[in-house]
């Protein structure tokens, strides 16, 4: 029986699943893997995408859905890749789908489960400022939506007790005795496509985070202004639960240093801090919203279009000058801002309510372990290699193996999504060419 | 780096040698030409704070790329105080404070300036205007080595200076400034934060008392930094200046002992208090052995040392700490007769919080240096000490940056001495207090940050009572917020 050639692509973000998309569309397998229980990704976590303001899970649930249900698509969700060996047209990988404790055939998605457990976590999806159970699905439109649970956390599997979700789950889908399982596929080509983390904001110590409850980072940001987030969208800071009247944006927190933090330019925080001062101005008209800034990058069409609607439409304030302090005021918790306006040389200090850090793009943790597993290269950051920047930027100097997206260096949507289809068109061609010198 | 401003020979030829200087020096040319303006090396600055019209680090940096000649004729090359805050916060960590005593000593020593001495009385003129002690000031961050035989030229020139304008004091007659205003300030700690607070808050007209616990003023001027970084005359000369202007300081009065924090609190005669009481409590180490004979806290040796006790050290002294306390804790020791000085500190040669001039010195002067230790044990035959036993330190900050060290128990090491020197932090002493005020974490004075009022009205604070050990020019900038905040206070003016 002839067999349709495979694909695996490892990060079931936008970028991963453009890449499915593209190749499911046009006849080819594809085993889309992804390390948490969604697909999704970062997309799925921000409220709305910048320059067109365009509501982010809305514009990306239904490639999720189509994800799911496309016959030539299968998610191997909670799943990793632990082992790669062969050559372009006949990779051996091996896939490690990490137990959920539910039966993904018979769970439902009604959610029973997690509204009973007694178990109450920071979720990880709502970047810990938000609550999940120990059973848990991490948001509200996740894909599959199938319940997982936490074993760390699970009063059952630490204690022994509990069990709440098995004696209450309709479809009788709970089950504790699951083990890991191993998958090995053949596959002809793979595509490497595991986003992107935030530095660590914390040490900026200067600037407070995690020490002085107002400061957030972006991501946290998003999750506060998502309607299904922590608190259902209304921006509300984290000390006293008001409504934010000042809020103050910091760009390259970790960024363009060769101190602290990384030497490059994180590309998409100029944009993202304009189009969430706009929606902080959405929320709140009557609000002052500071943008702190060192340079605006606005490369992509509409951008400085973008920026310039902020300031005139929106009465975003940018000030040109990096911070050289925030300041926490003991009683009220409000924060001072220590900084040089650098166009007038005014040395000040501007008190809000709320600080956001934008913080440096970094790569997923899994890089080191995926590069030695598939034999590709990571640069001096931990991103993946691309070939040739320019001849092959998709290629890796593995044959067979693509990347695309913020595992090779930051970047925005539509990029990723560029080099989404630009990765699925080389392992379509890569297929087509291995496939021809078999027959 | 090179000049490509300016057509004359000469001039092109000595901006070229000047970066030649400061290259073989060891400046990180390269790396100061990735500065992109980003503001936040000024931001942080707190002579900026303090002198807003002589000096701006960014545009000092612009310069230096552009027109590396001229910027050596502006005073804004001597304001710098080392304090090195914007090198800690610059995103490239540019050695700042390093290009400024590079450009200082090869402005002197190259003679690329013709009249030094009239450039640095103009400085110390700016320094006139804004503090009430210029020459410590300038002495403290000039740092001339006072010692005949290891004097240069950039020391010669630099004493002299400073030596005549501390003679110009004794030359006229003060008047007391005069009082134009009812209110009384009491302020407590006669340190450079009480001090800047009372000399401002006089010049606005205000009559001030300021309660000094120790027997004489100066507080960590005085008791914390040695004779040999600061000697006593200077400091005694420009005290009397800002008690012949009509600052009253009450010696051996101490807050919380003579008279309680709730007396003054409500004494009539005094509308507002300025709490300057400094960080002077040392951080006790917490292991086996601490109480023994022949063990000093670093700050009560300085302390001893500079009111001039003669504290009995041993002939073996090992120093715990890598700041710049145990720096001075280690000096003094060899100058009060040890025969060996060994430091040891957690942290690796890098990441020591000292200045890199004082461990310089140090190690010059014979200290013998011990990184990335942690004290374990000290030693001692049931009285007496007989040394530390130290645990390999791995790292001393956690993957937030938090300090939380972390040791490798099976790697040790004994430091043998009769003395030990403990220097790992200072702490403010708030128990005269007595939590009428509201502190931060039992740690430091928690205070409205724009007005340094603390939650008691009327009562402000400042210095390193609320920001933990900090520098001079900290506690200079600091005094100056705190007086306009006071005088705003006593005006009714809001904030």
């Amino acid at each position: 029986m002839e067999e349709k050639p495979c694909v695996v692509i490892i990060g079931g973000g936008v970028a991963g699943m453009q890449a499915s998309l593209d190749l499911a569309d046009r006849g080819l397998k594809v085993y889309l893997v992804e390390k948490s229980p969604s697909i999704g990704g970062r997309m799925a976590q921000l409220d709305k995408t910048f320059p067109t303001l365009d509501c982010s899970i809305c514009i990306l649930a239904p490639k999720m859905i189509e994800c799911f249900r496309h016959p030539n698509i299968t998610l191997l969700t909670y799943s990793e890749v632990e082992d790669v060996s062969g050559s372009a047209g006949n990779f051996t990988v091996k896939i490690v789908r990490k137990p959920r404790f539910v039966n993904e055939t018979k769970c439902t998605g009604c959610g029973t489960c997690t509204q009973k457990c007694p178990v109450v976590k920071p979720s990880e999806f709502d970047m810990l400022l938000g609550n999940r159970k120990a059973i848990y699905m991490p948001f509200p439109q996740a894909v599959p939506r199938i319940a997982t649970i936490d074993k760390d956390n699970c009063l059952y599997f630490t204690r022994g007790v509990c069990k709440i979700c098995q004696k209450l789950c309709q479809a009788d889908a709970v089950d504790f005795e699951q083990e890991p399982e191993e998958v090995v596929l053949n596959v002809s080509a793979i595509i490497v496509a595991t986003g992107f983390n935030l530095y660590n904001a914390s040490l900026i110590s200067e600037y407070g985070y995690r020490r002085y409850e107002n400061v957030l980072t972006s991501l946290e940001f998003e999750r506060l202004v998502s309607a299904s987030g922590p608190t259902g969208g209304h921006i509300t800071r984290p000390s006293d639960e008001k409504i934010p009247k000042k809020i103050a944006f910091i760009q390259c927190v970790g960024s363009r240093g060769l101190g602290r933090g990384v030497a490059y330019c994180s590309s998409a925080c100029c944009m993202y801090a304009t189009k969430e001062a706009i929606l902080i101005k959405e929320h709140e008209p009557e609000s002052e919203v500071f943008i702190f800034y060192i340079d605006l990058r606005a490369s992509g069409k509409g951008f400085q279009d973008f920026i310039n609607r902020a300031k005139e439409n929106w009465g975003v304030q940018y000030i040109r000058g990096r911070p050289g302090e925030i300041v926490e005021d003991p009683r009220t918790k409000d924060l001072i801002i220590l900084f040089e306006q650098t166009v007038s040389r005014e040395v000040g200090g501007l008190k809000v309510d709320m600080v956001v850090l934008c913080p440096a793009f970094i790569p997923s943790e899994t890089n080191r372990k995926l590069s030695e597993v598939l034999g590709v290269k990571l640069d001096e950051y931990d991103f993946f290699k691309a070939k040739d920047s320019l001849l092959a930027p998709v290629d890796t100097d593995v044959l067979g193996v693509f990347i695309c997206g913020c595992c090779q260096g930051p970047k925005d949507i539509p990029e990723s999504v560029v080099q989404a289809s630009a990765a699925a068109a080389r392992a379509a061609e890569v297929i087509t060419l291995t496939a021809r010198k078999e027959t | 780096m090179s000049n490509k401003i300016g057509n004359s020979s000469s001039g092109s030829f000595q901006a070229t040698k000047i970066s030649r200087e400061l290259s073989k020096r060891s400046i990180d040319a390269e790396k100061l030409a990735y500065c992109y303006t980003c503001g936040t090396c000024t931001a942080a600055c707190p002579v900026v704070r303090v002198f807003p019209r002589h000096f701006n680090p960014r545009i000092f940096f612009q310069k230096l790329s552009l027109d590396l000649e001229n910027i050596l004729t502006e005073t804004g090359l001597w304001l710098c105080a080392m304090c090195d805050r914007c090198h800690k916060r610059c995103p490239h960590e540019l050695k700042l404070p390093e290009i400024f005593s590079l450009l200082r000593k090869l402005t002197i020593e190259q003679g690329y300036l013709p009249d030094v001495p009239s450039k640095l009385e103009e400085t110390l003129a700016i320094l006139r205007e804004e503090i009430p002690f210029p020459v410590v000031y300038g002495w403290l961050c000039l740092r001339p080595c006072e010692e005949e035989t290891k004097r240069s030229k950039f020391d010669n020139l630099v004493l002299g200076v400073l030596q005549r304008s501390l003679a110009n004091y004794k030359k006229k007659e003060v008047t007391p400034l005069p009082k134009t205003h009812r209110e009384r300030i009491a302020i407590i700690g006669s340190g450079p934060a009480g001090l800047t607070v009372a000399w401002e808050l006089l010049r606005m007209g205000f009559p001030v008392t300021v309660f000094e616990a120790l027997s004489e003023p100066g507080g960590m001027l005085r008791v914390g930094i040695p004779e040999y970084r600061l000697p006593k005359y200077v400091l005694d000369t420009e005290i009397e200046y800002i008690k012949d202007l009509g600052v009253e300081i009450r010696t051996n009065t101490a807050v919380g002992k003579v008279l309680s924090f709730n007396d003054l609190l409500k004494e009539e005669e005094y509308k507002a208090i300025f709490i300057a009481t400094g960080a002077h409590k040392s951080r006790k180490l917490r292991v086996e052995g601490e109480d023994m004979e022949g063990i000093f806290h670093a700050l009560d040796l300085l302390r001893q040392v500079n009111l001039r006790k003669r504290p009995k050290l041993g002939k073996r002294v090992v120093v715990i700490g890598g700041g710049n306390v145990a720096m001075d804790g280690a000096r003094t020791a060899l100058r009060l007769g040890a025969e060996v000085v060994q430091l040891a500190c957690l942290e690796s040669r890098e990441e020591m919080p000292a200045h890199e001039w004082e461990i310089r010195e140090a190690l010059m002067e014979g200290v013998d240096l011990n990184v990335s230790w942690g004290p374990k044990e000290i030693l001692g035959d049931g009285e007496k000490v007989t040394g530390v036993k130290f645990v390999r330190c791995v790292s001393v900050f956690d993957e937030n940056g938090r300090f939380n060290p972390s040791f490798d128990e099976t790697v040790t090491k004994v430091l043998e001495g009769d003395t030990v020197i403990l220097a790992i932090g200072q702490a403010p002493d708030l128990s005269f207090l007595r939590e009428k005020t509201d502190v931060l974490g039992g740690r430091a004075i928690a205070v409205d940050p724009m007005t340094m009022e603390t939650s008691l009205p009327g009562v402000f604070a400042g210095g390193d009572a609320v920001s933990g050990p900090a520098t001079l020019i900290e506690a200079v900038a600091a005094g100056k917020i705190a007086a306009a905040s006071i005088d705003r206070y006593l005006r009714g003016v809001s904030p």
